[in-house]
C-alpha cells in the first residue's frame, strides 16, 4: 500500500506539477485610452505568479505596441506596460487588429477595452480559440450579461484547487442536511470575500493567497480519512464552520477572475453578481456530478478495490501538499 | 501486486511525454482538450448513452461489465492509434455506423444478452471509438492526457446514463429509454445508406 502511494503521489506530481497549475487562469488586460485627440495611452497588465508569466505578446496591427514601453513595473499579481502614443491619423484605431501571440497556447483570457474621448467604449474578450479582434466603431459591450456569467462558471469549472476543496467537504459530510449547510456556508464564504476583494477592500500577496488555498485543500485529506475510518474531529461534525473559514479564502482566489478588469464602480456590481451567480452554478454542477456518480456507482454495486476506492483522498492531500511546498518555495522566493 | 503491475503500465505510457512544457503553461489543457472533444462528438456520447441505458436494463453486472468494457477498450484504441498503427477512418466510420445499428437495435428490443456479452460491446465500442478519435486529425498532436479526458468523459457519461435505467420497473418508463434505441438504430441505418451511396465518412 505505501508503496502503491509513493507511486501514486509520483504520477500526480508528474501530471499536474508546474509553477503555475494551480488554477492561473487569471485573465490579462489591455486598453486603450485616447487621453486627448490624437494621444493615446495603451496598458496591458499580465498576470504573474512570483517571477513566473505566462508567455502572452500583445500586437496592434498599426505597429504601436512595436515600440519599447514608456513604463514597466510588477504591481501585485501582475506586470503592467505602458505605451504613450501620438498618433496624427484620422481614426488609428478603427480598422486595427488586435492580436495576442501565444494565446492559443494557454487557457487564459484578455479582456480588451477600448476608452475614446467622446465617451464611446468598446469591450472584447479575446481567447485561446479567438485570439485576434479587428476594432470597428459599432463593436462594444462584448462584457455583457452571459460573459460574466460564463467566465464565473469557467473559473470554478477549470480551478482544480476550488474543485478538490468541495471534493473534500463532499467526502466528509454524512447527510443532506449537513451537505446543504456545508455547501451554503462555503457559498456565503466565499461570496464575501469575493466582493470585499473586487472592490479593492483586501488584498492578499497572490502567492501566500494561493499557499494559504493550497492548505486548505491539504488540511482536508487527513480529515477525510478520519471520517471514513468513522473517527471523530471538529471539521466532521461542523464540516460548515471549516467551508466557512477557507471559503473566505476561496472567494479571493475567485476574486482574481474579476480584479484584473478595471471595471467602473457601477459595472462593477452586476459583473460580481454575474460572475458569483456563475461561480454558484458550476459549483452546484460539479456537486451534483459527483452525487450523481455516487448514486451510479450505488446502484451498479460497484465495489471498488481499496486503492481505487482511496484515490479521491489520496489526489486530494498529494495534491494539497505539493501545491502547499510549491506556493510557500514562490512565497519565499526559493523557486 | 496486480495494482503495482497495472501502475507500472500506466507510468510508462504517462511519463515519457514531452508534455511537462505544454501543461505549464495551460494547466489541465490536454485532459481538457479531450473532455470537449467527447462533449462536441455526438459520435461519441450518443452511442454510450444508449449503451448505457441497455446495460442498465440488463442489470447491474451487466453495466459494470460494460463500463469495464468501455473503458478499457478506449483507452486500448487510443494508446494503439497512438503508438501502434493507425486505423483508417473510413474503416472508423464504418464500424462507428455498425455500432450505432447494433447498439440501438439492441436496447429498442432490450435483447436479452449475458453481462458479459454487454461487456464485451462496450469494449468493442470503447476500441472503436479510442482508435476514431485518437487516430482523427481533430488534435495536431494526440495526448496521453486527451485520451484520458475523453476516457474519463465516457466514464462519466455512461455512469450517469445507466444510473438512469438501472432502477427502472415502470414499463412505460422502460419503453421510453428503449424508443432511444430505435433512434440510434435509425441514425446507424442513415449512415450506412449514406456510405453505400456517398462512400465512407471522414473528417
Amino acid at each position: 500500500m505505501k508503496r502503491w502511494l509513493a507511486a501514486f503521489s509520483v504520477w500526480l506530481a508528474v501530471l499536474f506539477g508546474g509553477p503555475a497549475f494551480a488554477h492561473e487562469v487569471r485573465p490579462a488586460y489591455l486598453e486603450i485610452t485616447q487621453t486627448a485627440p490624437k494621444a493615446y495611452t495603451v496598458i496591458w497588465k499580465l498576470p504573474t505568479m512570483g517571477d513566473v508569466a505566462i508567455h502572452l505578446d500583445p500586437r496592434i496591427s498599426n505597429g504601436w505596441l512595436g515600440r519599447e514601453p514608456a513604463d514597466q513595473y510588477a504591481a501585485a499579481g501582475f506586470l503592467i506596460r505602458t505605451w504613450k502614443i501620438t498618433d496624427k491619423r484620422k481614426d488609428p484605431i478603427f480598422g486595427q487588429t488586435i492580436t495576442i501571440g501565444g494565446l492559443p497556447d494557454t487557457m487564459t483570457d484578455v479582456y480588451f477595452r477600448v476608452r475614446l474621448l467622446d465617451g464611446r467604449q468598446i469591450d472584447a474578450i479575446l481567447r485561446p480559440e479567438q485570439p485576434s479582434y479587428t476594432i470597428t466603431s459599432e463593436g462594444r459591450g462584448a462584457f455583457a450579461v452571459p460573459t460574466f456569467l460564463l467566465l464565473g462558471i469557467e473559473h470554478i469549472l477549470t480551478g482544480p484547487d476550488h474543485l478538490l476543496f468541495v471534493l473534500g467537504l463532499l467526502l466528509i459530510v454524512r447527510s443532506i442536511r449537513a451537505l446543504v449547510k456545508t455547501v451554503s456556508a462555503f457559498t456565503v464564504a466565499h461570496s464575501i470575500t469575493l466582493a470585499l476583494a473586487s472592490f479593492g477592500l483586501i488584498t492578499l500577496p497572490i502567492p501566500l493567497l494561493n499557499a494559504l488555498i493550497a492548505l486548505s485543500i491539504l488540511f482536508l485529506a487527513p480529515e477525510v480519512i478520519r471520517a471514513q475510518r468513522g473517527g471523530d474531529s471538529l471539521t466532521i461534525r461542523y464540516p460548515w464552520v471549516v467551508a466557512f473559514a477557507f471559503g473566505l479564502l476561496h472567494g479571493m482566489g475567485f476574486a482574481s477572475g474579476l480584479t484584473s478588469l478595471s471595471l467602473d464602480r457601477g459595472a462593477l456590481v452586476s459583473a460580481l453578481l454575474l460572475f458569483n451567480i456563475g461561480v454558484e452554478i458550476g459549483q452546484l454542477a460539479f456537486i451534483a456530478l459527483i452525487l450523481g456518480l455516487i448514486r451510479a456507482f450505488r446502484l451498479m454495486e460497484i465495489s471498488w478495490p481499496r486503492p481505487l476506492a482511496n484515490a479521491p483522498t489520496y489526489a486530494i492531500g498529494i495534491l494539497g501538499a505539493f501545491w502547499t511546498m510549491q506556493y510557500t518555495a514562490m512565497l519565499f522566493g526559493v523557486i | 501486486m496486480k495494482w503495482r503491475a497495472a501502475f507500472g503500465a500506466a507510468a510508462l505510457v504517462l511519463l515519457p511525454e514531452a508534455a511537462q512544457a505544454h501543461l505549464v503553461i495551460t494547466g489541465m489543457g490536454p485532459v481538457y482538450d479531450g473532455m470537449l472533444h467527447f462533449g462536441l462528438s455526438p459520435e461519441d456520447y450518443l452511442p454510450i448513452v444508449v449503451l448505457a441505458f441497455f446495460s442498465g436494463l440488463r442489470g447491474s453486472s451487466a453495466a459494470r461489465m460494460a463500463l469495464g468494457g468501455l473503458v478499457v477498450g478506449w483507452l486500448a484504441g487510443g494508446l494503439v492509434a497512438m503508438y501502434v498503427t493507425s486505423v483508417s477512418p473510413e474503416l472508423t466510420s464504418v464500424a462507428t455506423a455498425m455500432l450505432f445499428l447494433v447498439l440501438g437495435g439492441l436496447l429498442a428490443s432490450n435483447f436479452a444478452v449475458s453481462a458479459r456479452a454487454v461487456g464485451v460491446a462496450g469494449a468493442l465500442l470503447g476500441l472503436v471509438r479510442g482508435l476514431a478519435d485518437l487516430a482523427g486529425t481533430a488534435f495536431s498532436v494526440p495526448h496521453t492526457l486527451t485520451l484520458i479526458g475523453m476516457t474519463a468523459s465516457g466514464f462519466v457519461v455512461f455512469s450517469l446514463a445507466a444510473s438512469l435505467t438501472l432502477p427502472l420497473k415502470r414499463a412505460w418508463l422502460i419503453v421510453a429509454a428503449r424508443v432511444s434505441g430505435s433512434w440510434l438504430a435509425a441514425l446507424g441505418l442513415l449512415l450506412l445508406g449514406w456510405i453505400v451511396r456517398y462512400g465512407p465518412i471522414v473528417g
